[in-house]
């Protein structure tokens, strides 16, 4: 029966939007997320990351630095939400170098750029999305004339959430769940964790995931703060390290 | 100030308002060309906030103490602090002592701070200041904002302690907030936004401070230098770090920031680490970037 209650949705139902939101948050969206670690690296290298304080250490990249991202992902989506009409430029480059200027280490920096442009170029593919649109001919004019502009990855999954209606919280908690998903990820390749602790670690930290999207609905973005010190540094000195897997 | 804040469970509550501060502190440094140094042209001061005198330095720069006469920041306290520095002028800016944060009544306002910066064309502006501690159940806020024009230097520190540690009164505040927002030609090139509240959420994460208590943090600035001198420099310093204390006691992170310049971040144990290994830095860079050497400030601590 829910077969069937499936199989009548139209192409405009909250199901094939759901499902819109599911396949952009998945790691295997070609994007190149799997090729940064974002300093994780770095800190598995020094001993200081483990898999007995991974969950610690996920709770703690989730109330500070994804708190803040979370901030920039709702701020882009409500700045896609109203249609390209009052669609405004200006404001969504600010929004990115703002966020840029937030990241203190260079490869944490690029590794973001890249990913967040990979995303809007992956999405444009798939449809005429006039915001989307947009903001990549913003990019493309940007850079022609040799102006710094960045698409940050959090903005630009916002943005894409925005501009396909697919439901602000949701678009929040997904872009939470692949961000830590991502660095699980990464953890299974530098850490001796196996599927089954890192399912678990993930299944655990859901409701933190939760906790960190509400926080960033009371946040503004004027007052948006996060302390993760030693992940910053890590993502400083990942140049540093002498054999490396992951780009940053 | 300071008795105030040992006799405060004595006082009334209308006698704590009427002792809060608000007070500012202006200075502007100019170059004087005739006698090729920087002069401390005007200062607009309100106590407890001090300056005596400027002393002049071997490199025509122009060095201020800070002092604050009240021996820290109380909650409710709101103190602003300006400061231009000219064209060409070179002013470095230190304080007298640590700045102390002392414990909040719960009712009070957080002790905020607030720093306005602006760096003329070809200025440059050292600001190396003491530890904050703030103290148990204190709550800080510090709002700094710096404006870089074209070809101006900045070498910009401050650390931040876990509190008096002589007590074993570690990270016992209950908020710091720290902002730093510096703009180089009107474009943000770096962004800083922390807030620190212990007992909310534990420093000792592995994602926050792990088993370090003093947090540092370099802002090294010259408008106008190019990309790739940045990157080169980030690698000198990187070196220059590795001969600094043992990874057992200080971490030290390096790294381009969006344009115009570098920020260094120390994670360590003690704060004579941190301190020591920040001067270093500050030499390697300043002799990279101005062909000079940084001359540690006088003090009489």
């Amino acid at each position: 029966m829910e077969a069937d209650l499936i199989c009548c949705q139209s192409p405009d139902s909250p199901i094939h939007g759901y499902l819109k939101l599911l396949h952009l948050a998945d790691s295997a969206l070609p994007i190149g997320a799997l090729a940064h670690s974002f300093g994780l690296e770095t800190l598995v290298s020094r001993g200081l990351l483990k898999v007995s304080n991974l969950e610690v250490f996920l709770r703690g990249y989730l109330e500070e630095s994804a708190t803040a991202e979370a901030v920039f992902c709702r701020e882009a989506f409500r700045l896609a939400s109203n249609g390209v009409e009052s669609f405004s430029v200006e404001r969504w480059r600010l929004l990115n170098l703002t966020l840029s200027a937030m990241k203190p280490a260079r490869e944490t920096r690029s590794g973001s750029a890249a990913l967040g442009r990979n995303f809007l170029m992956v999405v444009s593919a798939l449809g005429d999305f006039p915001v989307v649109r947009s903001a990549v001919e913003d990019a493309i004019q940007e850079s022609n004339q040799n102006h710094h502009h960045v698409i940050e990855h959090s903005p630009a999954f916002g943005l894409v959430g925005g501009a396909l209606e697919l439901g602000e919280e949701s678009v929040v908690v997904a872009y939470l769940h692949q961000s830590v998903a991502s660095l699980v990820s990464a953890c299974q390749r530098l850490l001796p964790l196996g599927q089954t602790e890192a399912t678990r670690i993930l299944w655990n930290l859901k409701p933190t995931m939760i906790e960190t999207a509400k926080r960033s609905l009371s946040a503004h973005l004027d007052d948006v703060c996060c302390f993760n010190p030693l992940l910053d540094w890590a993502a400083m000195e990942h140049p540093a390290l002498g054999t490396r897997l992951f780009i940053s | 100030m300071l008795i105030l804040d040992e006799t405060a469970k004595r006082k009334p509550p209308a006698t704590y308002a009427i002792a809060r501060i608000n007070a500012s502190l202006d200075l502007n440094f100019q170059y004087d060309a005739a006698r090729r140094t920087t002069v401390l042209a005007a200062s607009s001061q309100e106590p407890p906030l001090k300056v005596v005198r400027a002393f002049r330095l071997g490199d025509s720069s122009a060095l201020v103490h800070l002092h604050n006469v009240s021996g820290g920041l109380l909650g409710g306290d709101e103190l602003a602090m300006s400061l231009v520095i000219s064209e060409k002028a070179q002013a470095q800016v230190t304080t007298t002592g640590a700045t102390r944060i002392y414990r909040s009544r719960a009712d009070a306002a957080p002790a905020i701070q607030r720093i306005n910066v602006h760096v003329g064309q070809n200025a440059c502006l050292e600001y190396l200041p003491d530890p904050i501690i703030p103290f148990a159940s204190s709550r800080f806020t510090q709002d700094t904002k710096i404006q870089l024009d074209a070809g101006s230097g900045l070498f910009w520190w401050e650390v931040l302690a876990p509190g008096r540690e002589a007590r074993d009164e570690l990270f016992a505040y209950d908020a710091v907030e720290m902002k730093t927002r510096i703009c180089a030609l009107d474009n943000p090139i770096a962004i800083e936004r922390v807030r620190v509240q212990p007992r909310l959420y534990p420093l000792s994460s592995p994602a926050r401070l792990g088993k370090y208590r003093y947090w540092a943090t370099f802002y090294i600035c010259r408008v106008g230098v190019e990309p790739n001198a940045w990157l080169a420099l980030e690698q000198q310093l990187r070196e220059v770090a590795r001969e600094l204390s043992p990874a057992a006691d200080a971490l030290w992170g390096i790294s381009t920031l969006l344009a115009h310049g570098i920020v260094c971040r120390c994670l360590a144990i003690h704060g004579r680490d941190a301190l020591a290994g920040l001067h270093k830095l500050w030499r390697a860079a300043k002799f990279a970037l101005y062909g000079t050497e940084a001359i540690p400030p006088r003090k009489v601590n």
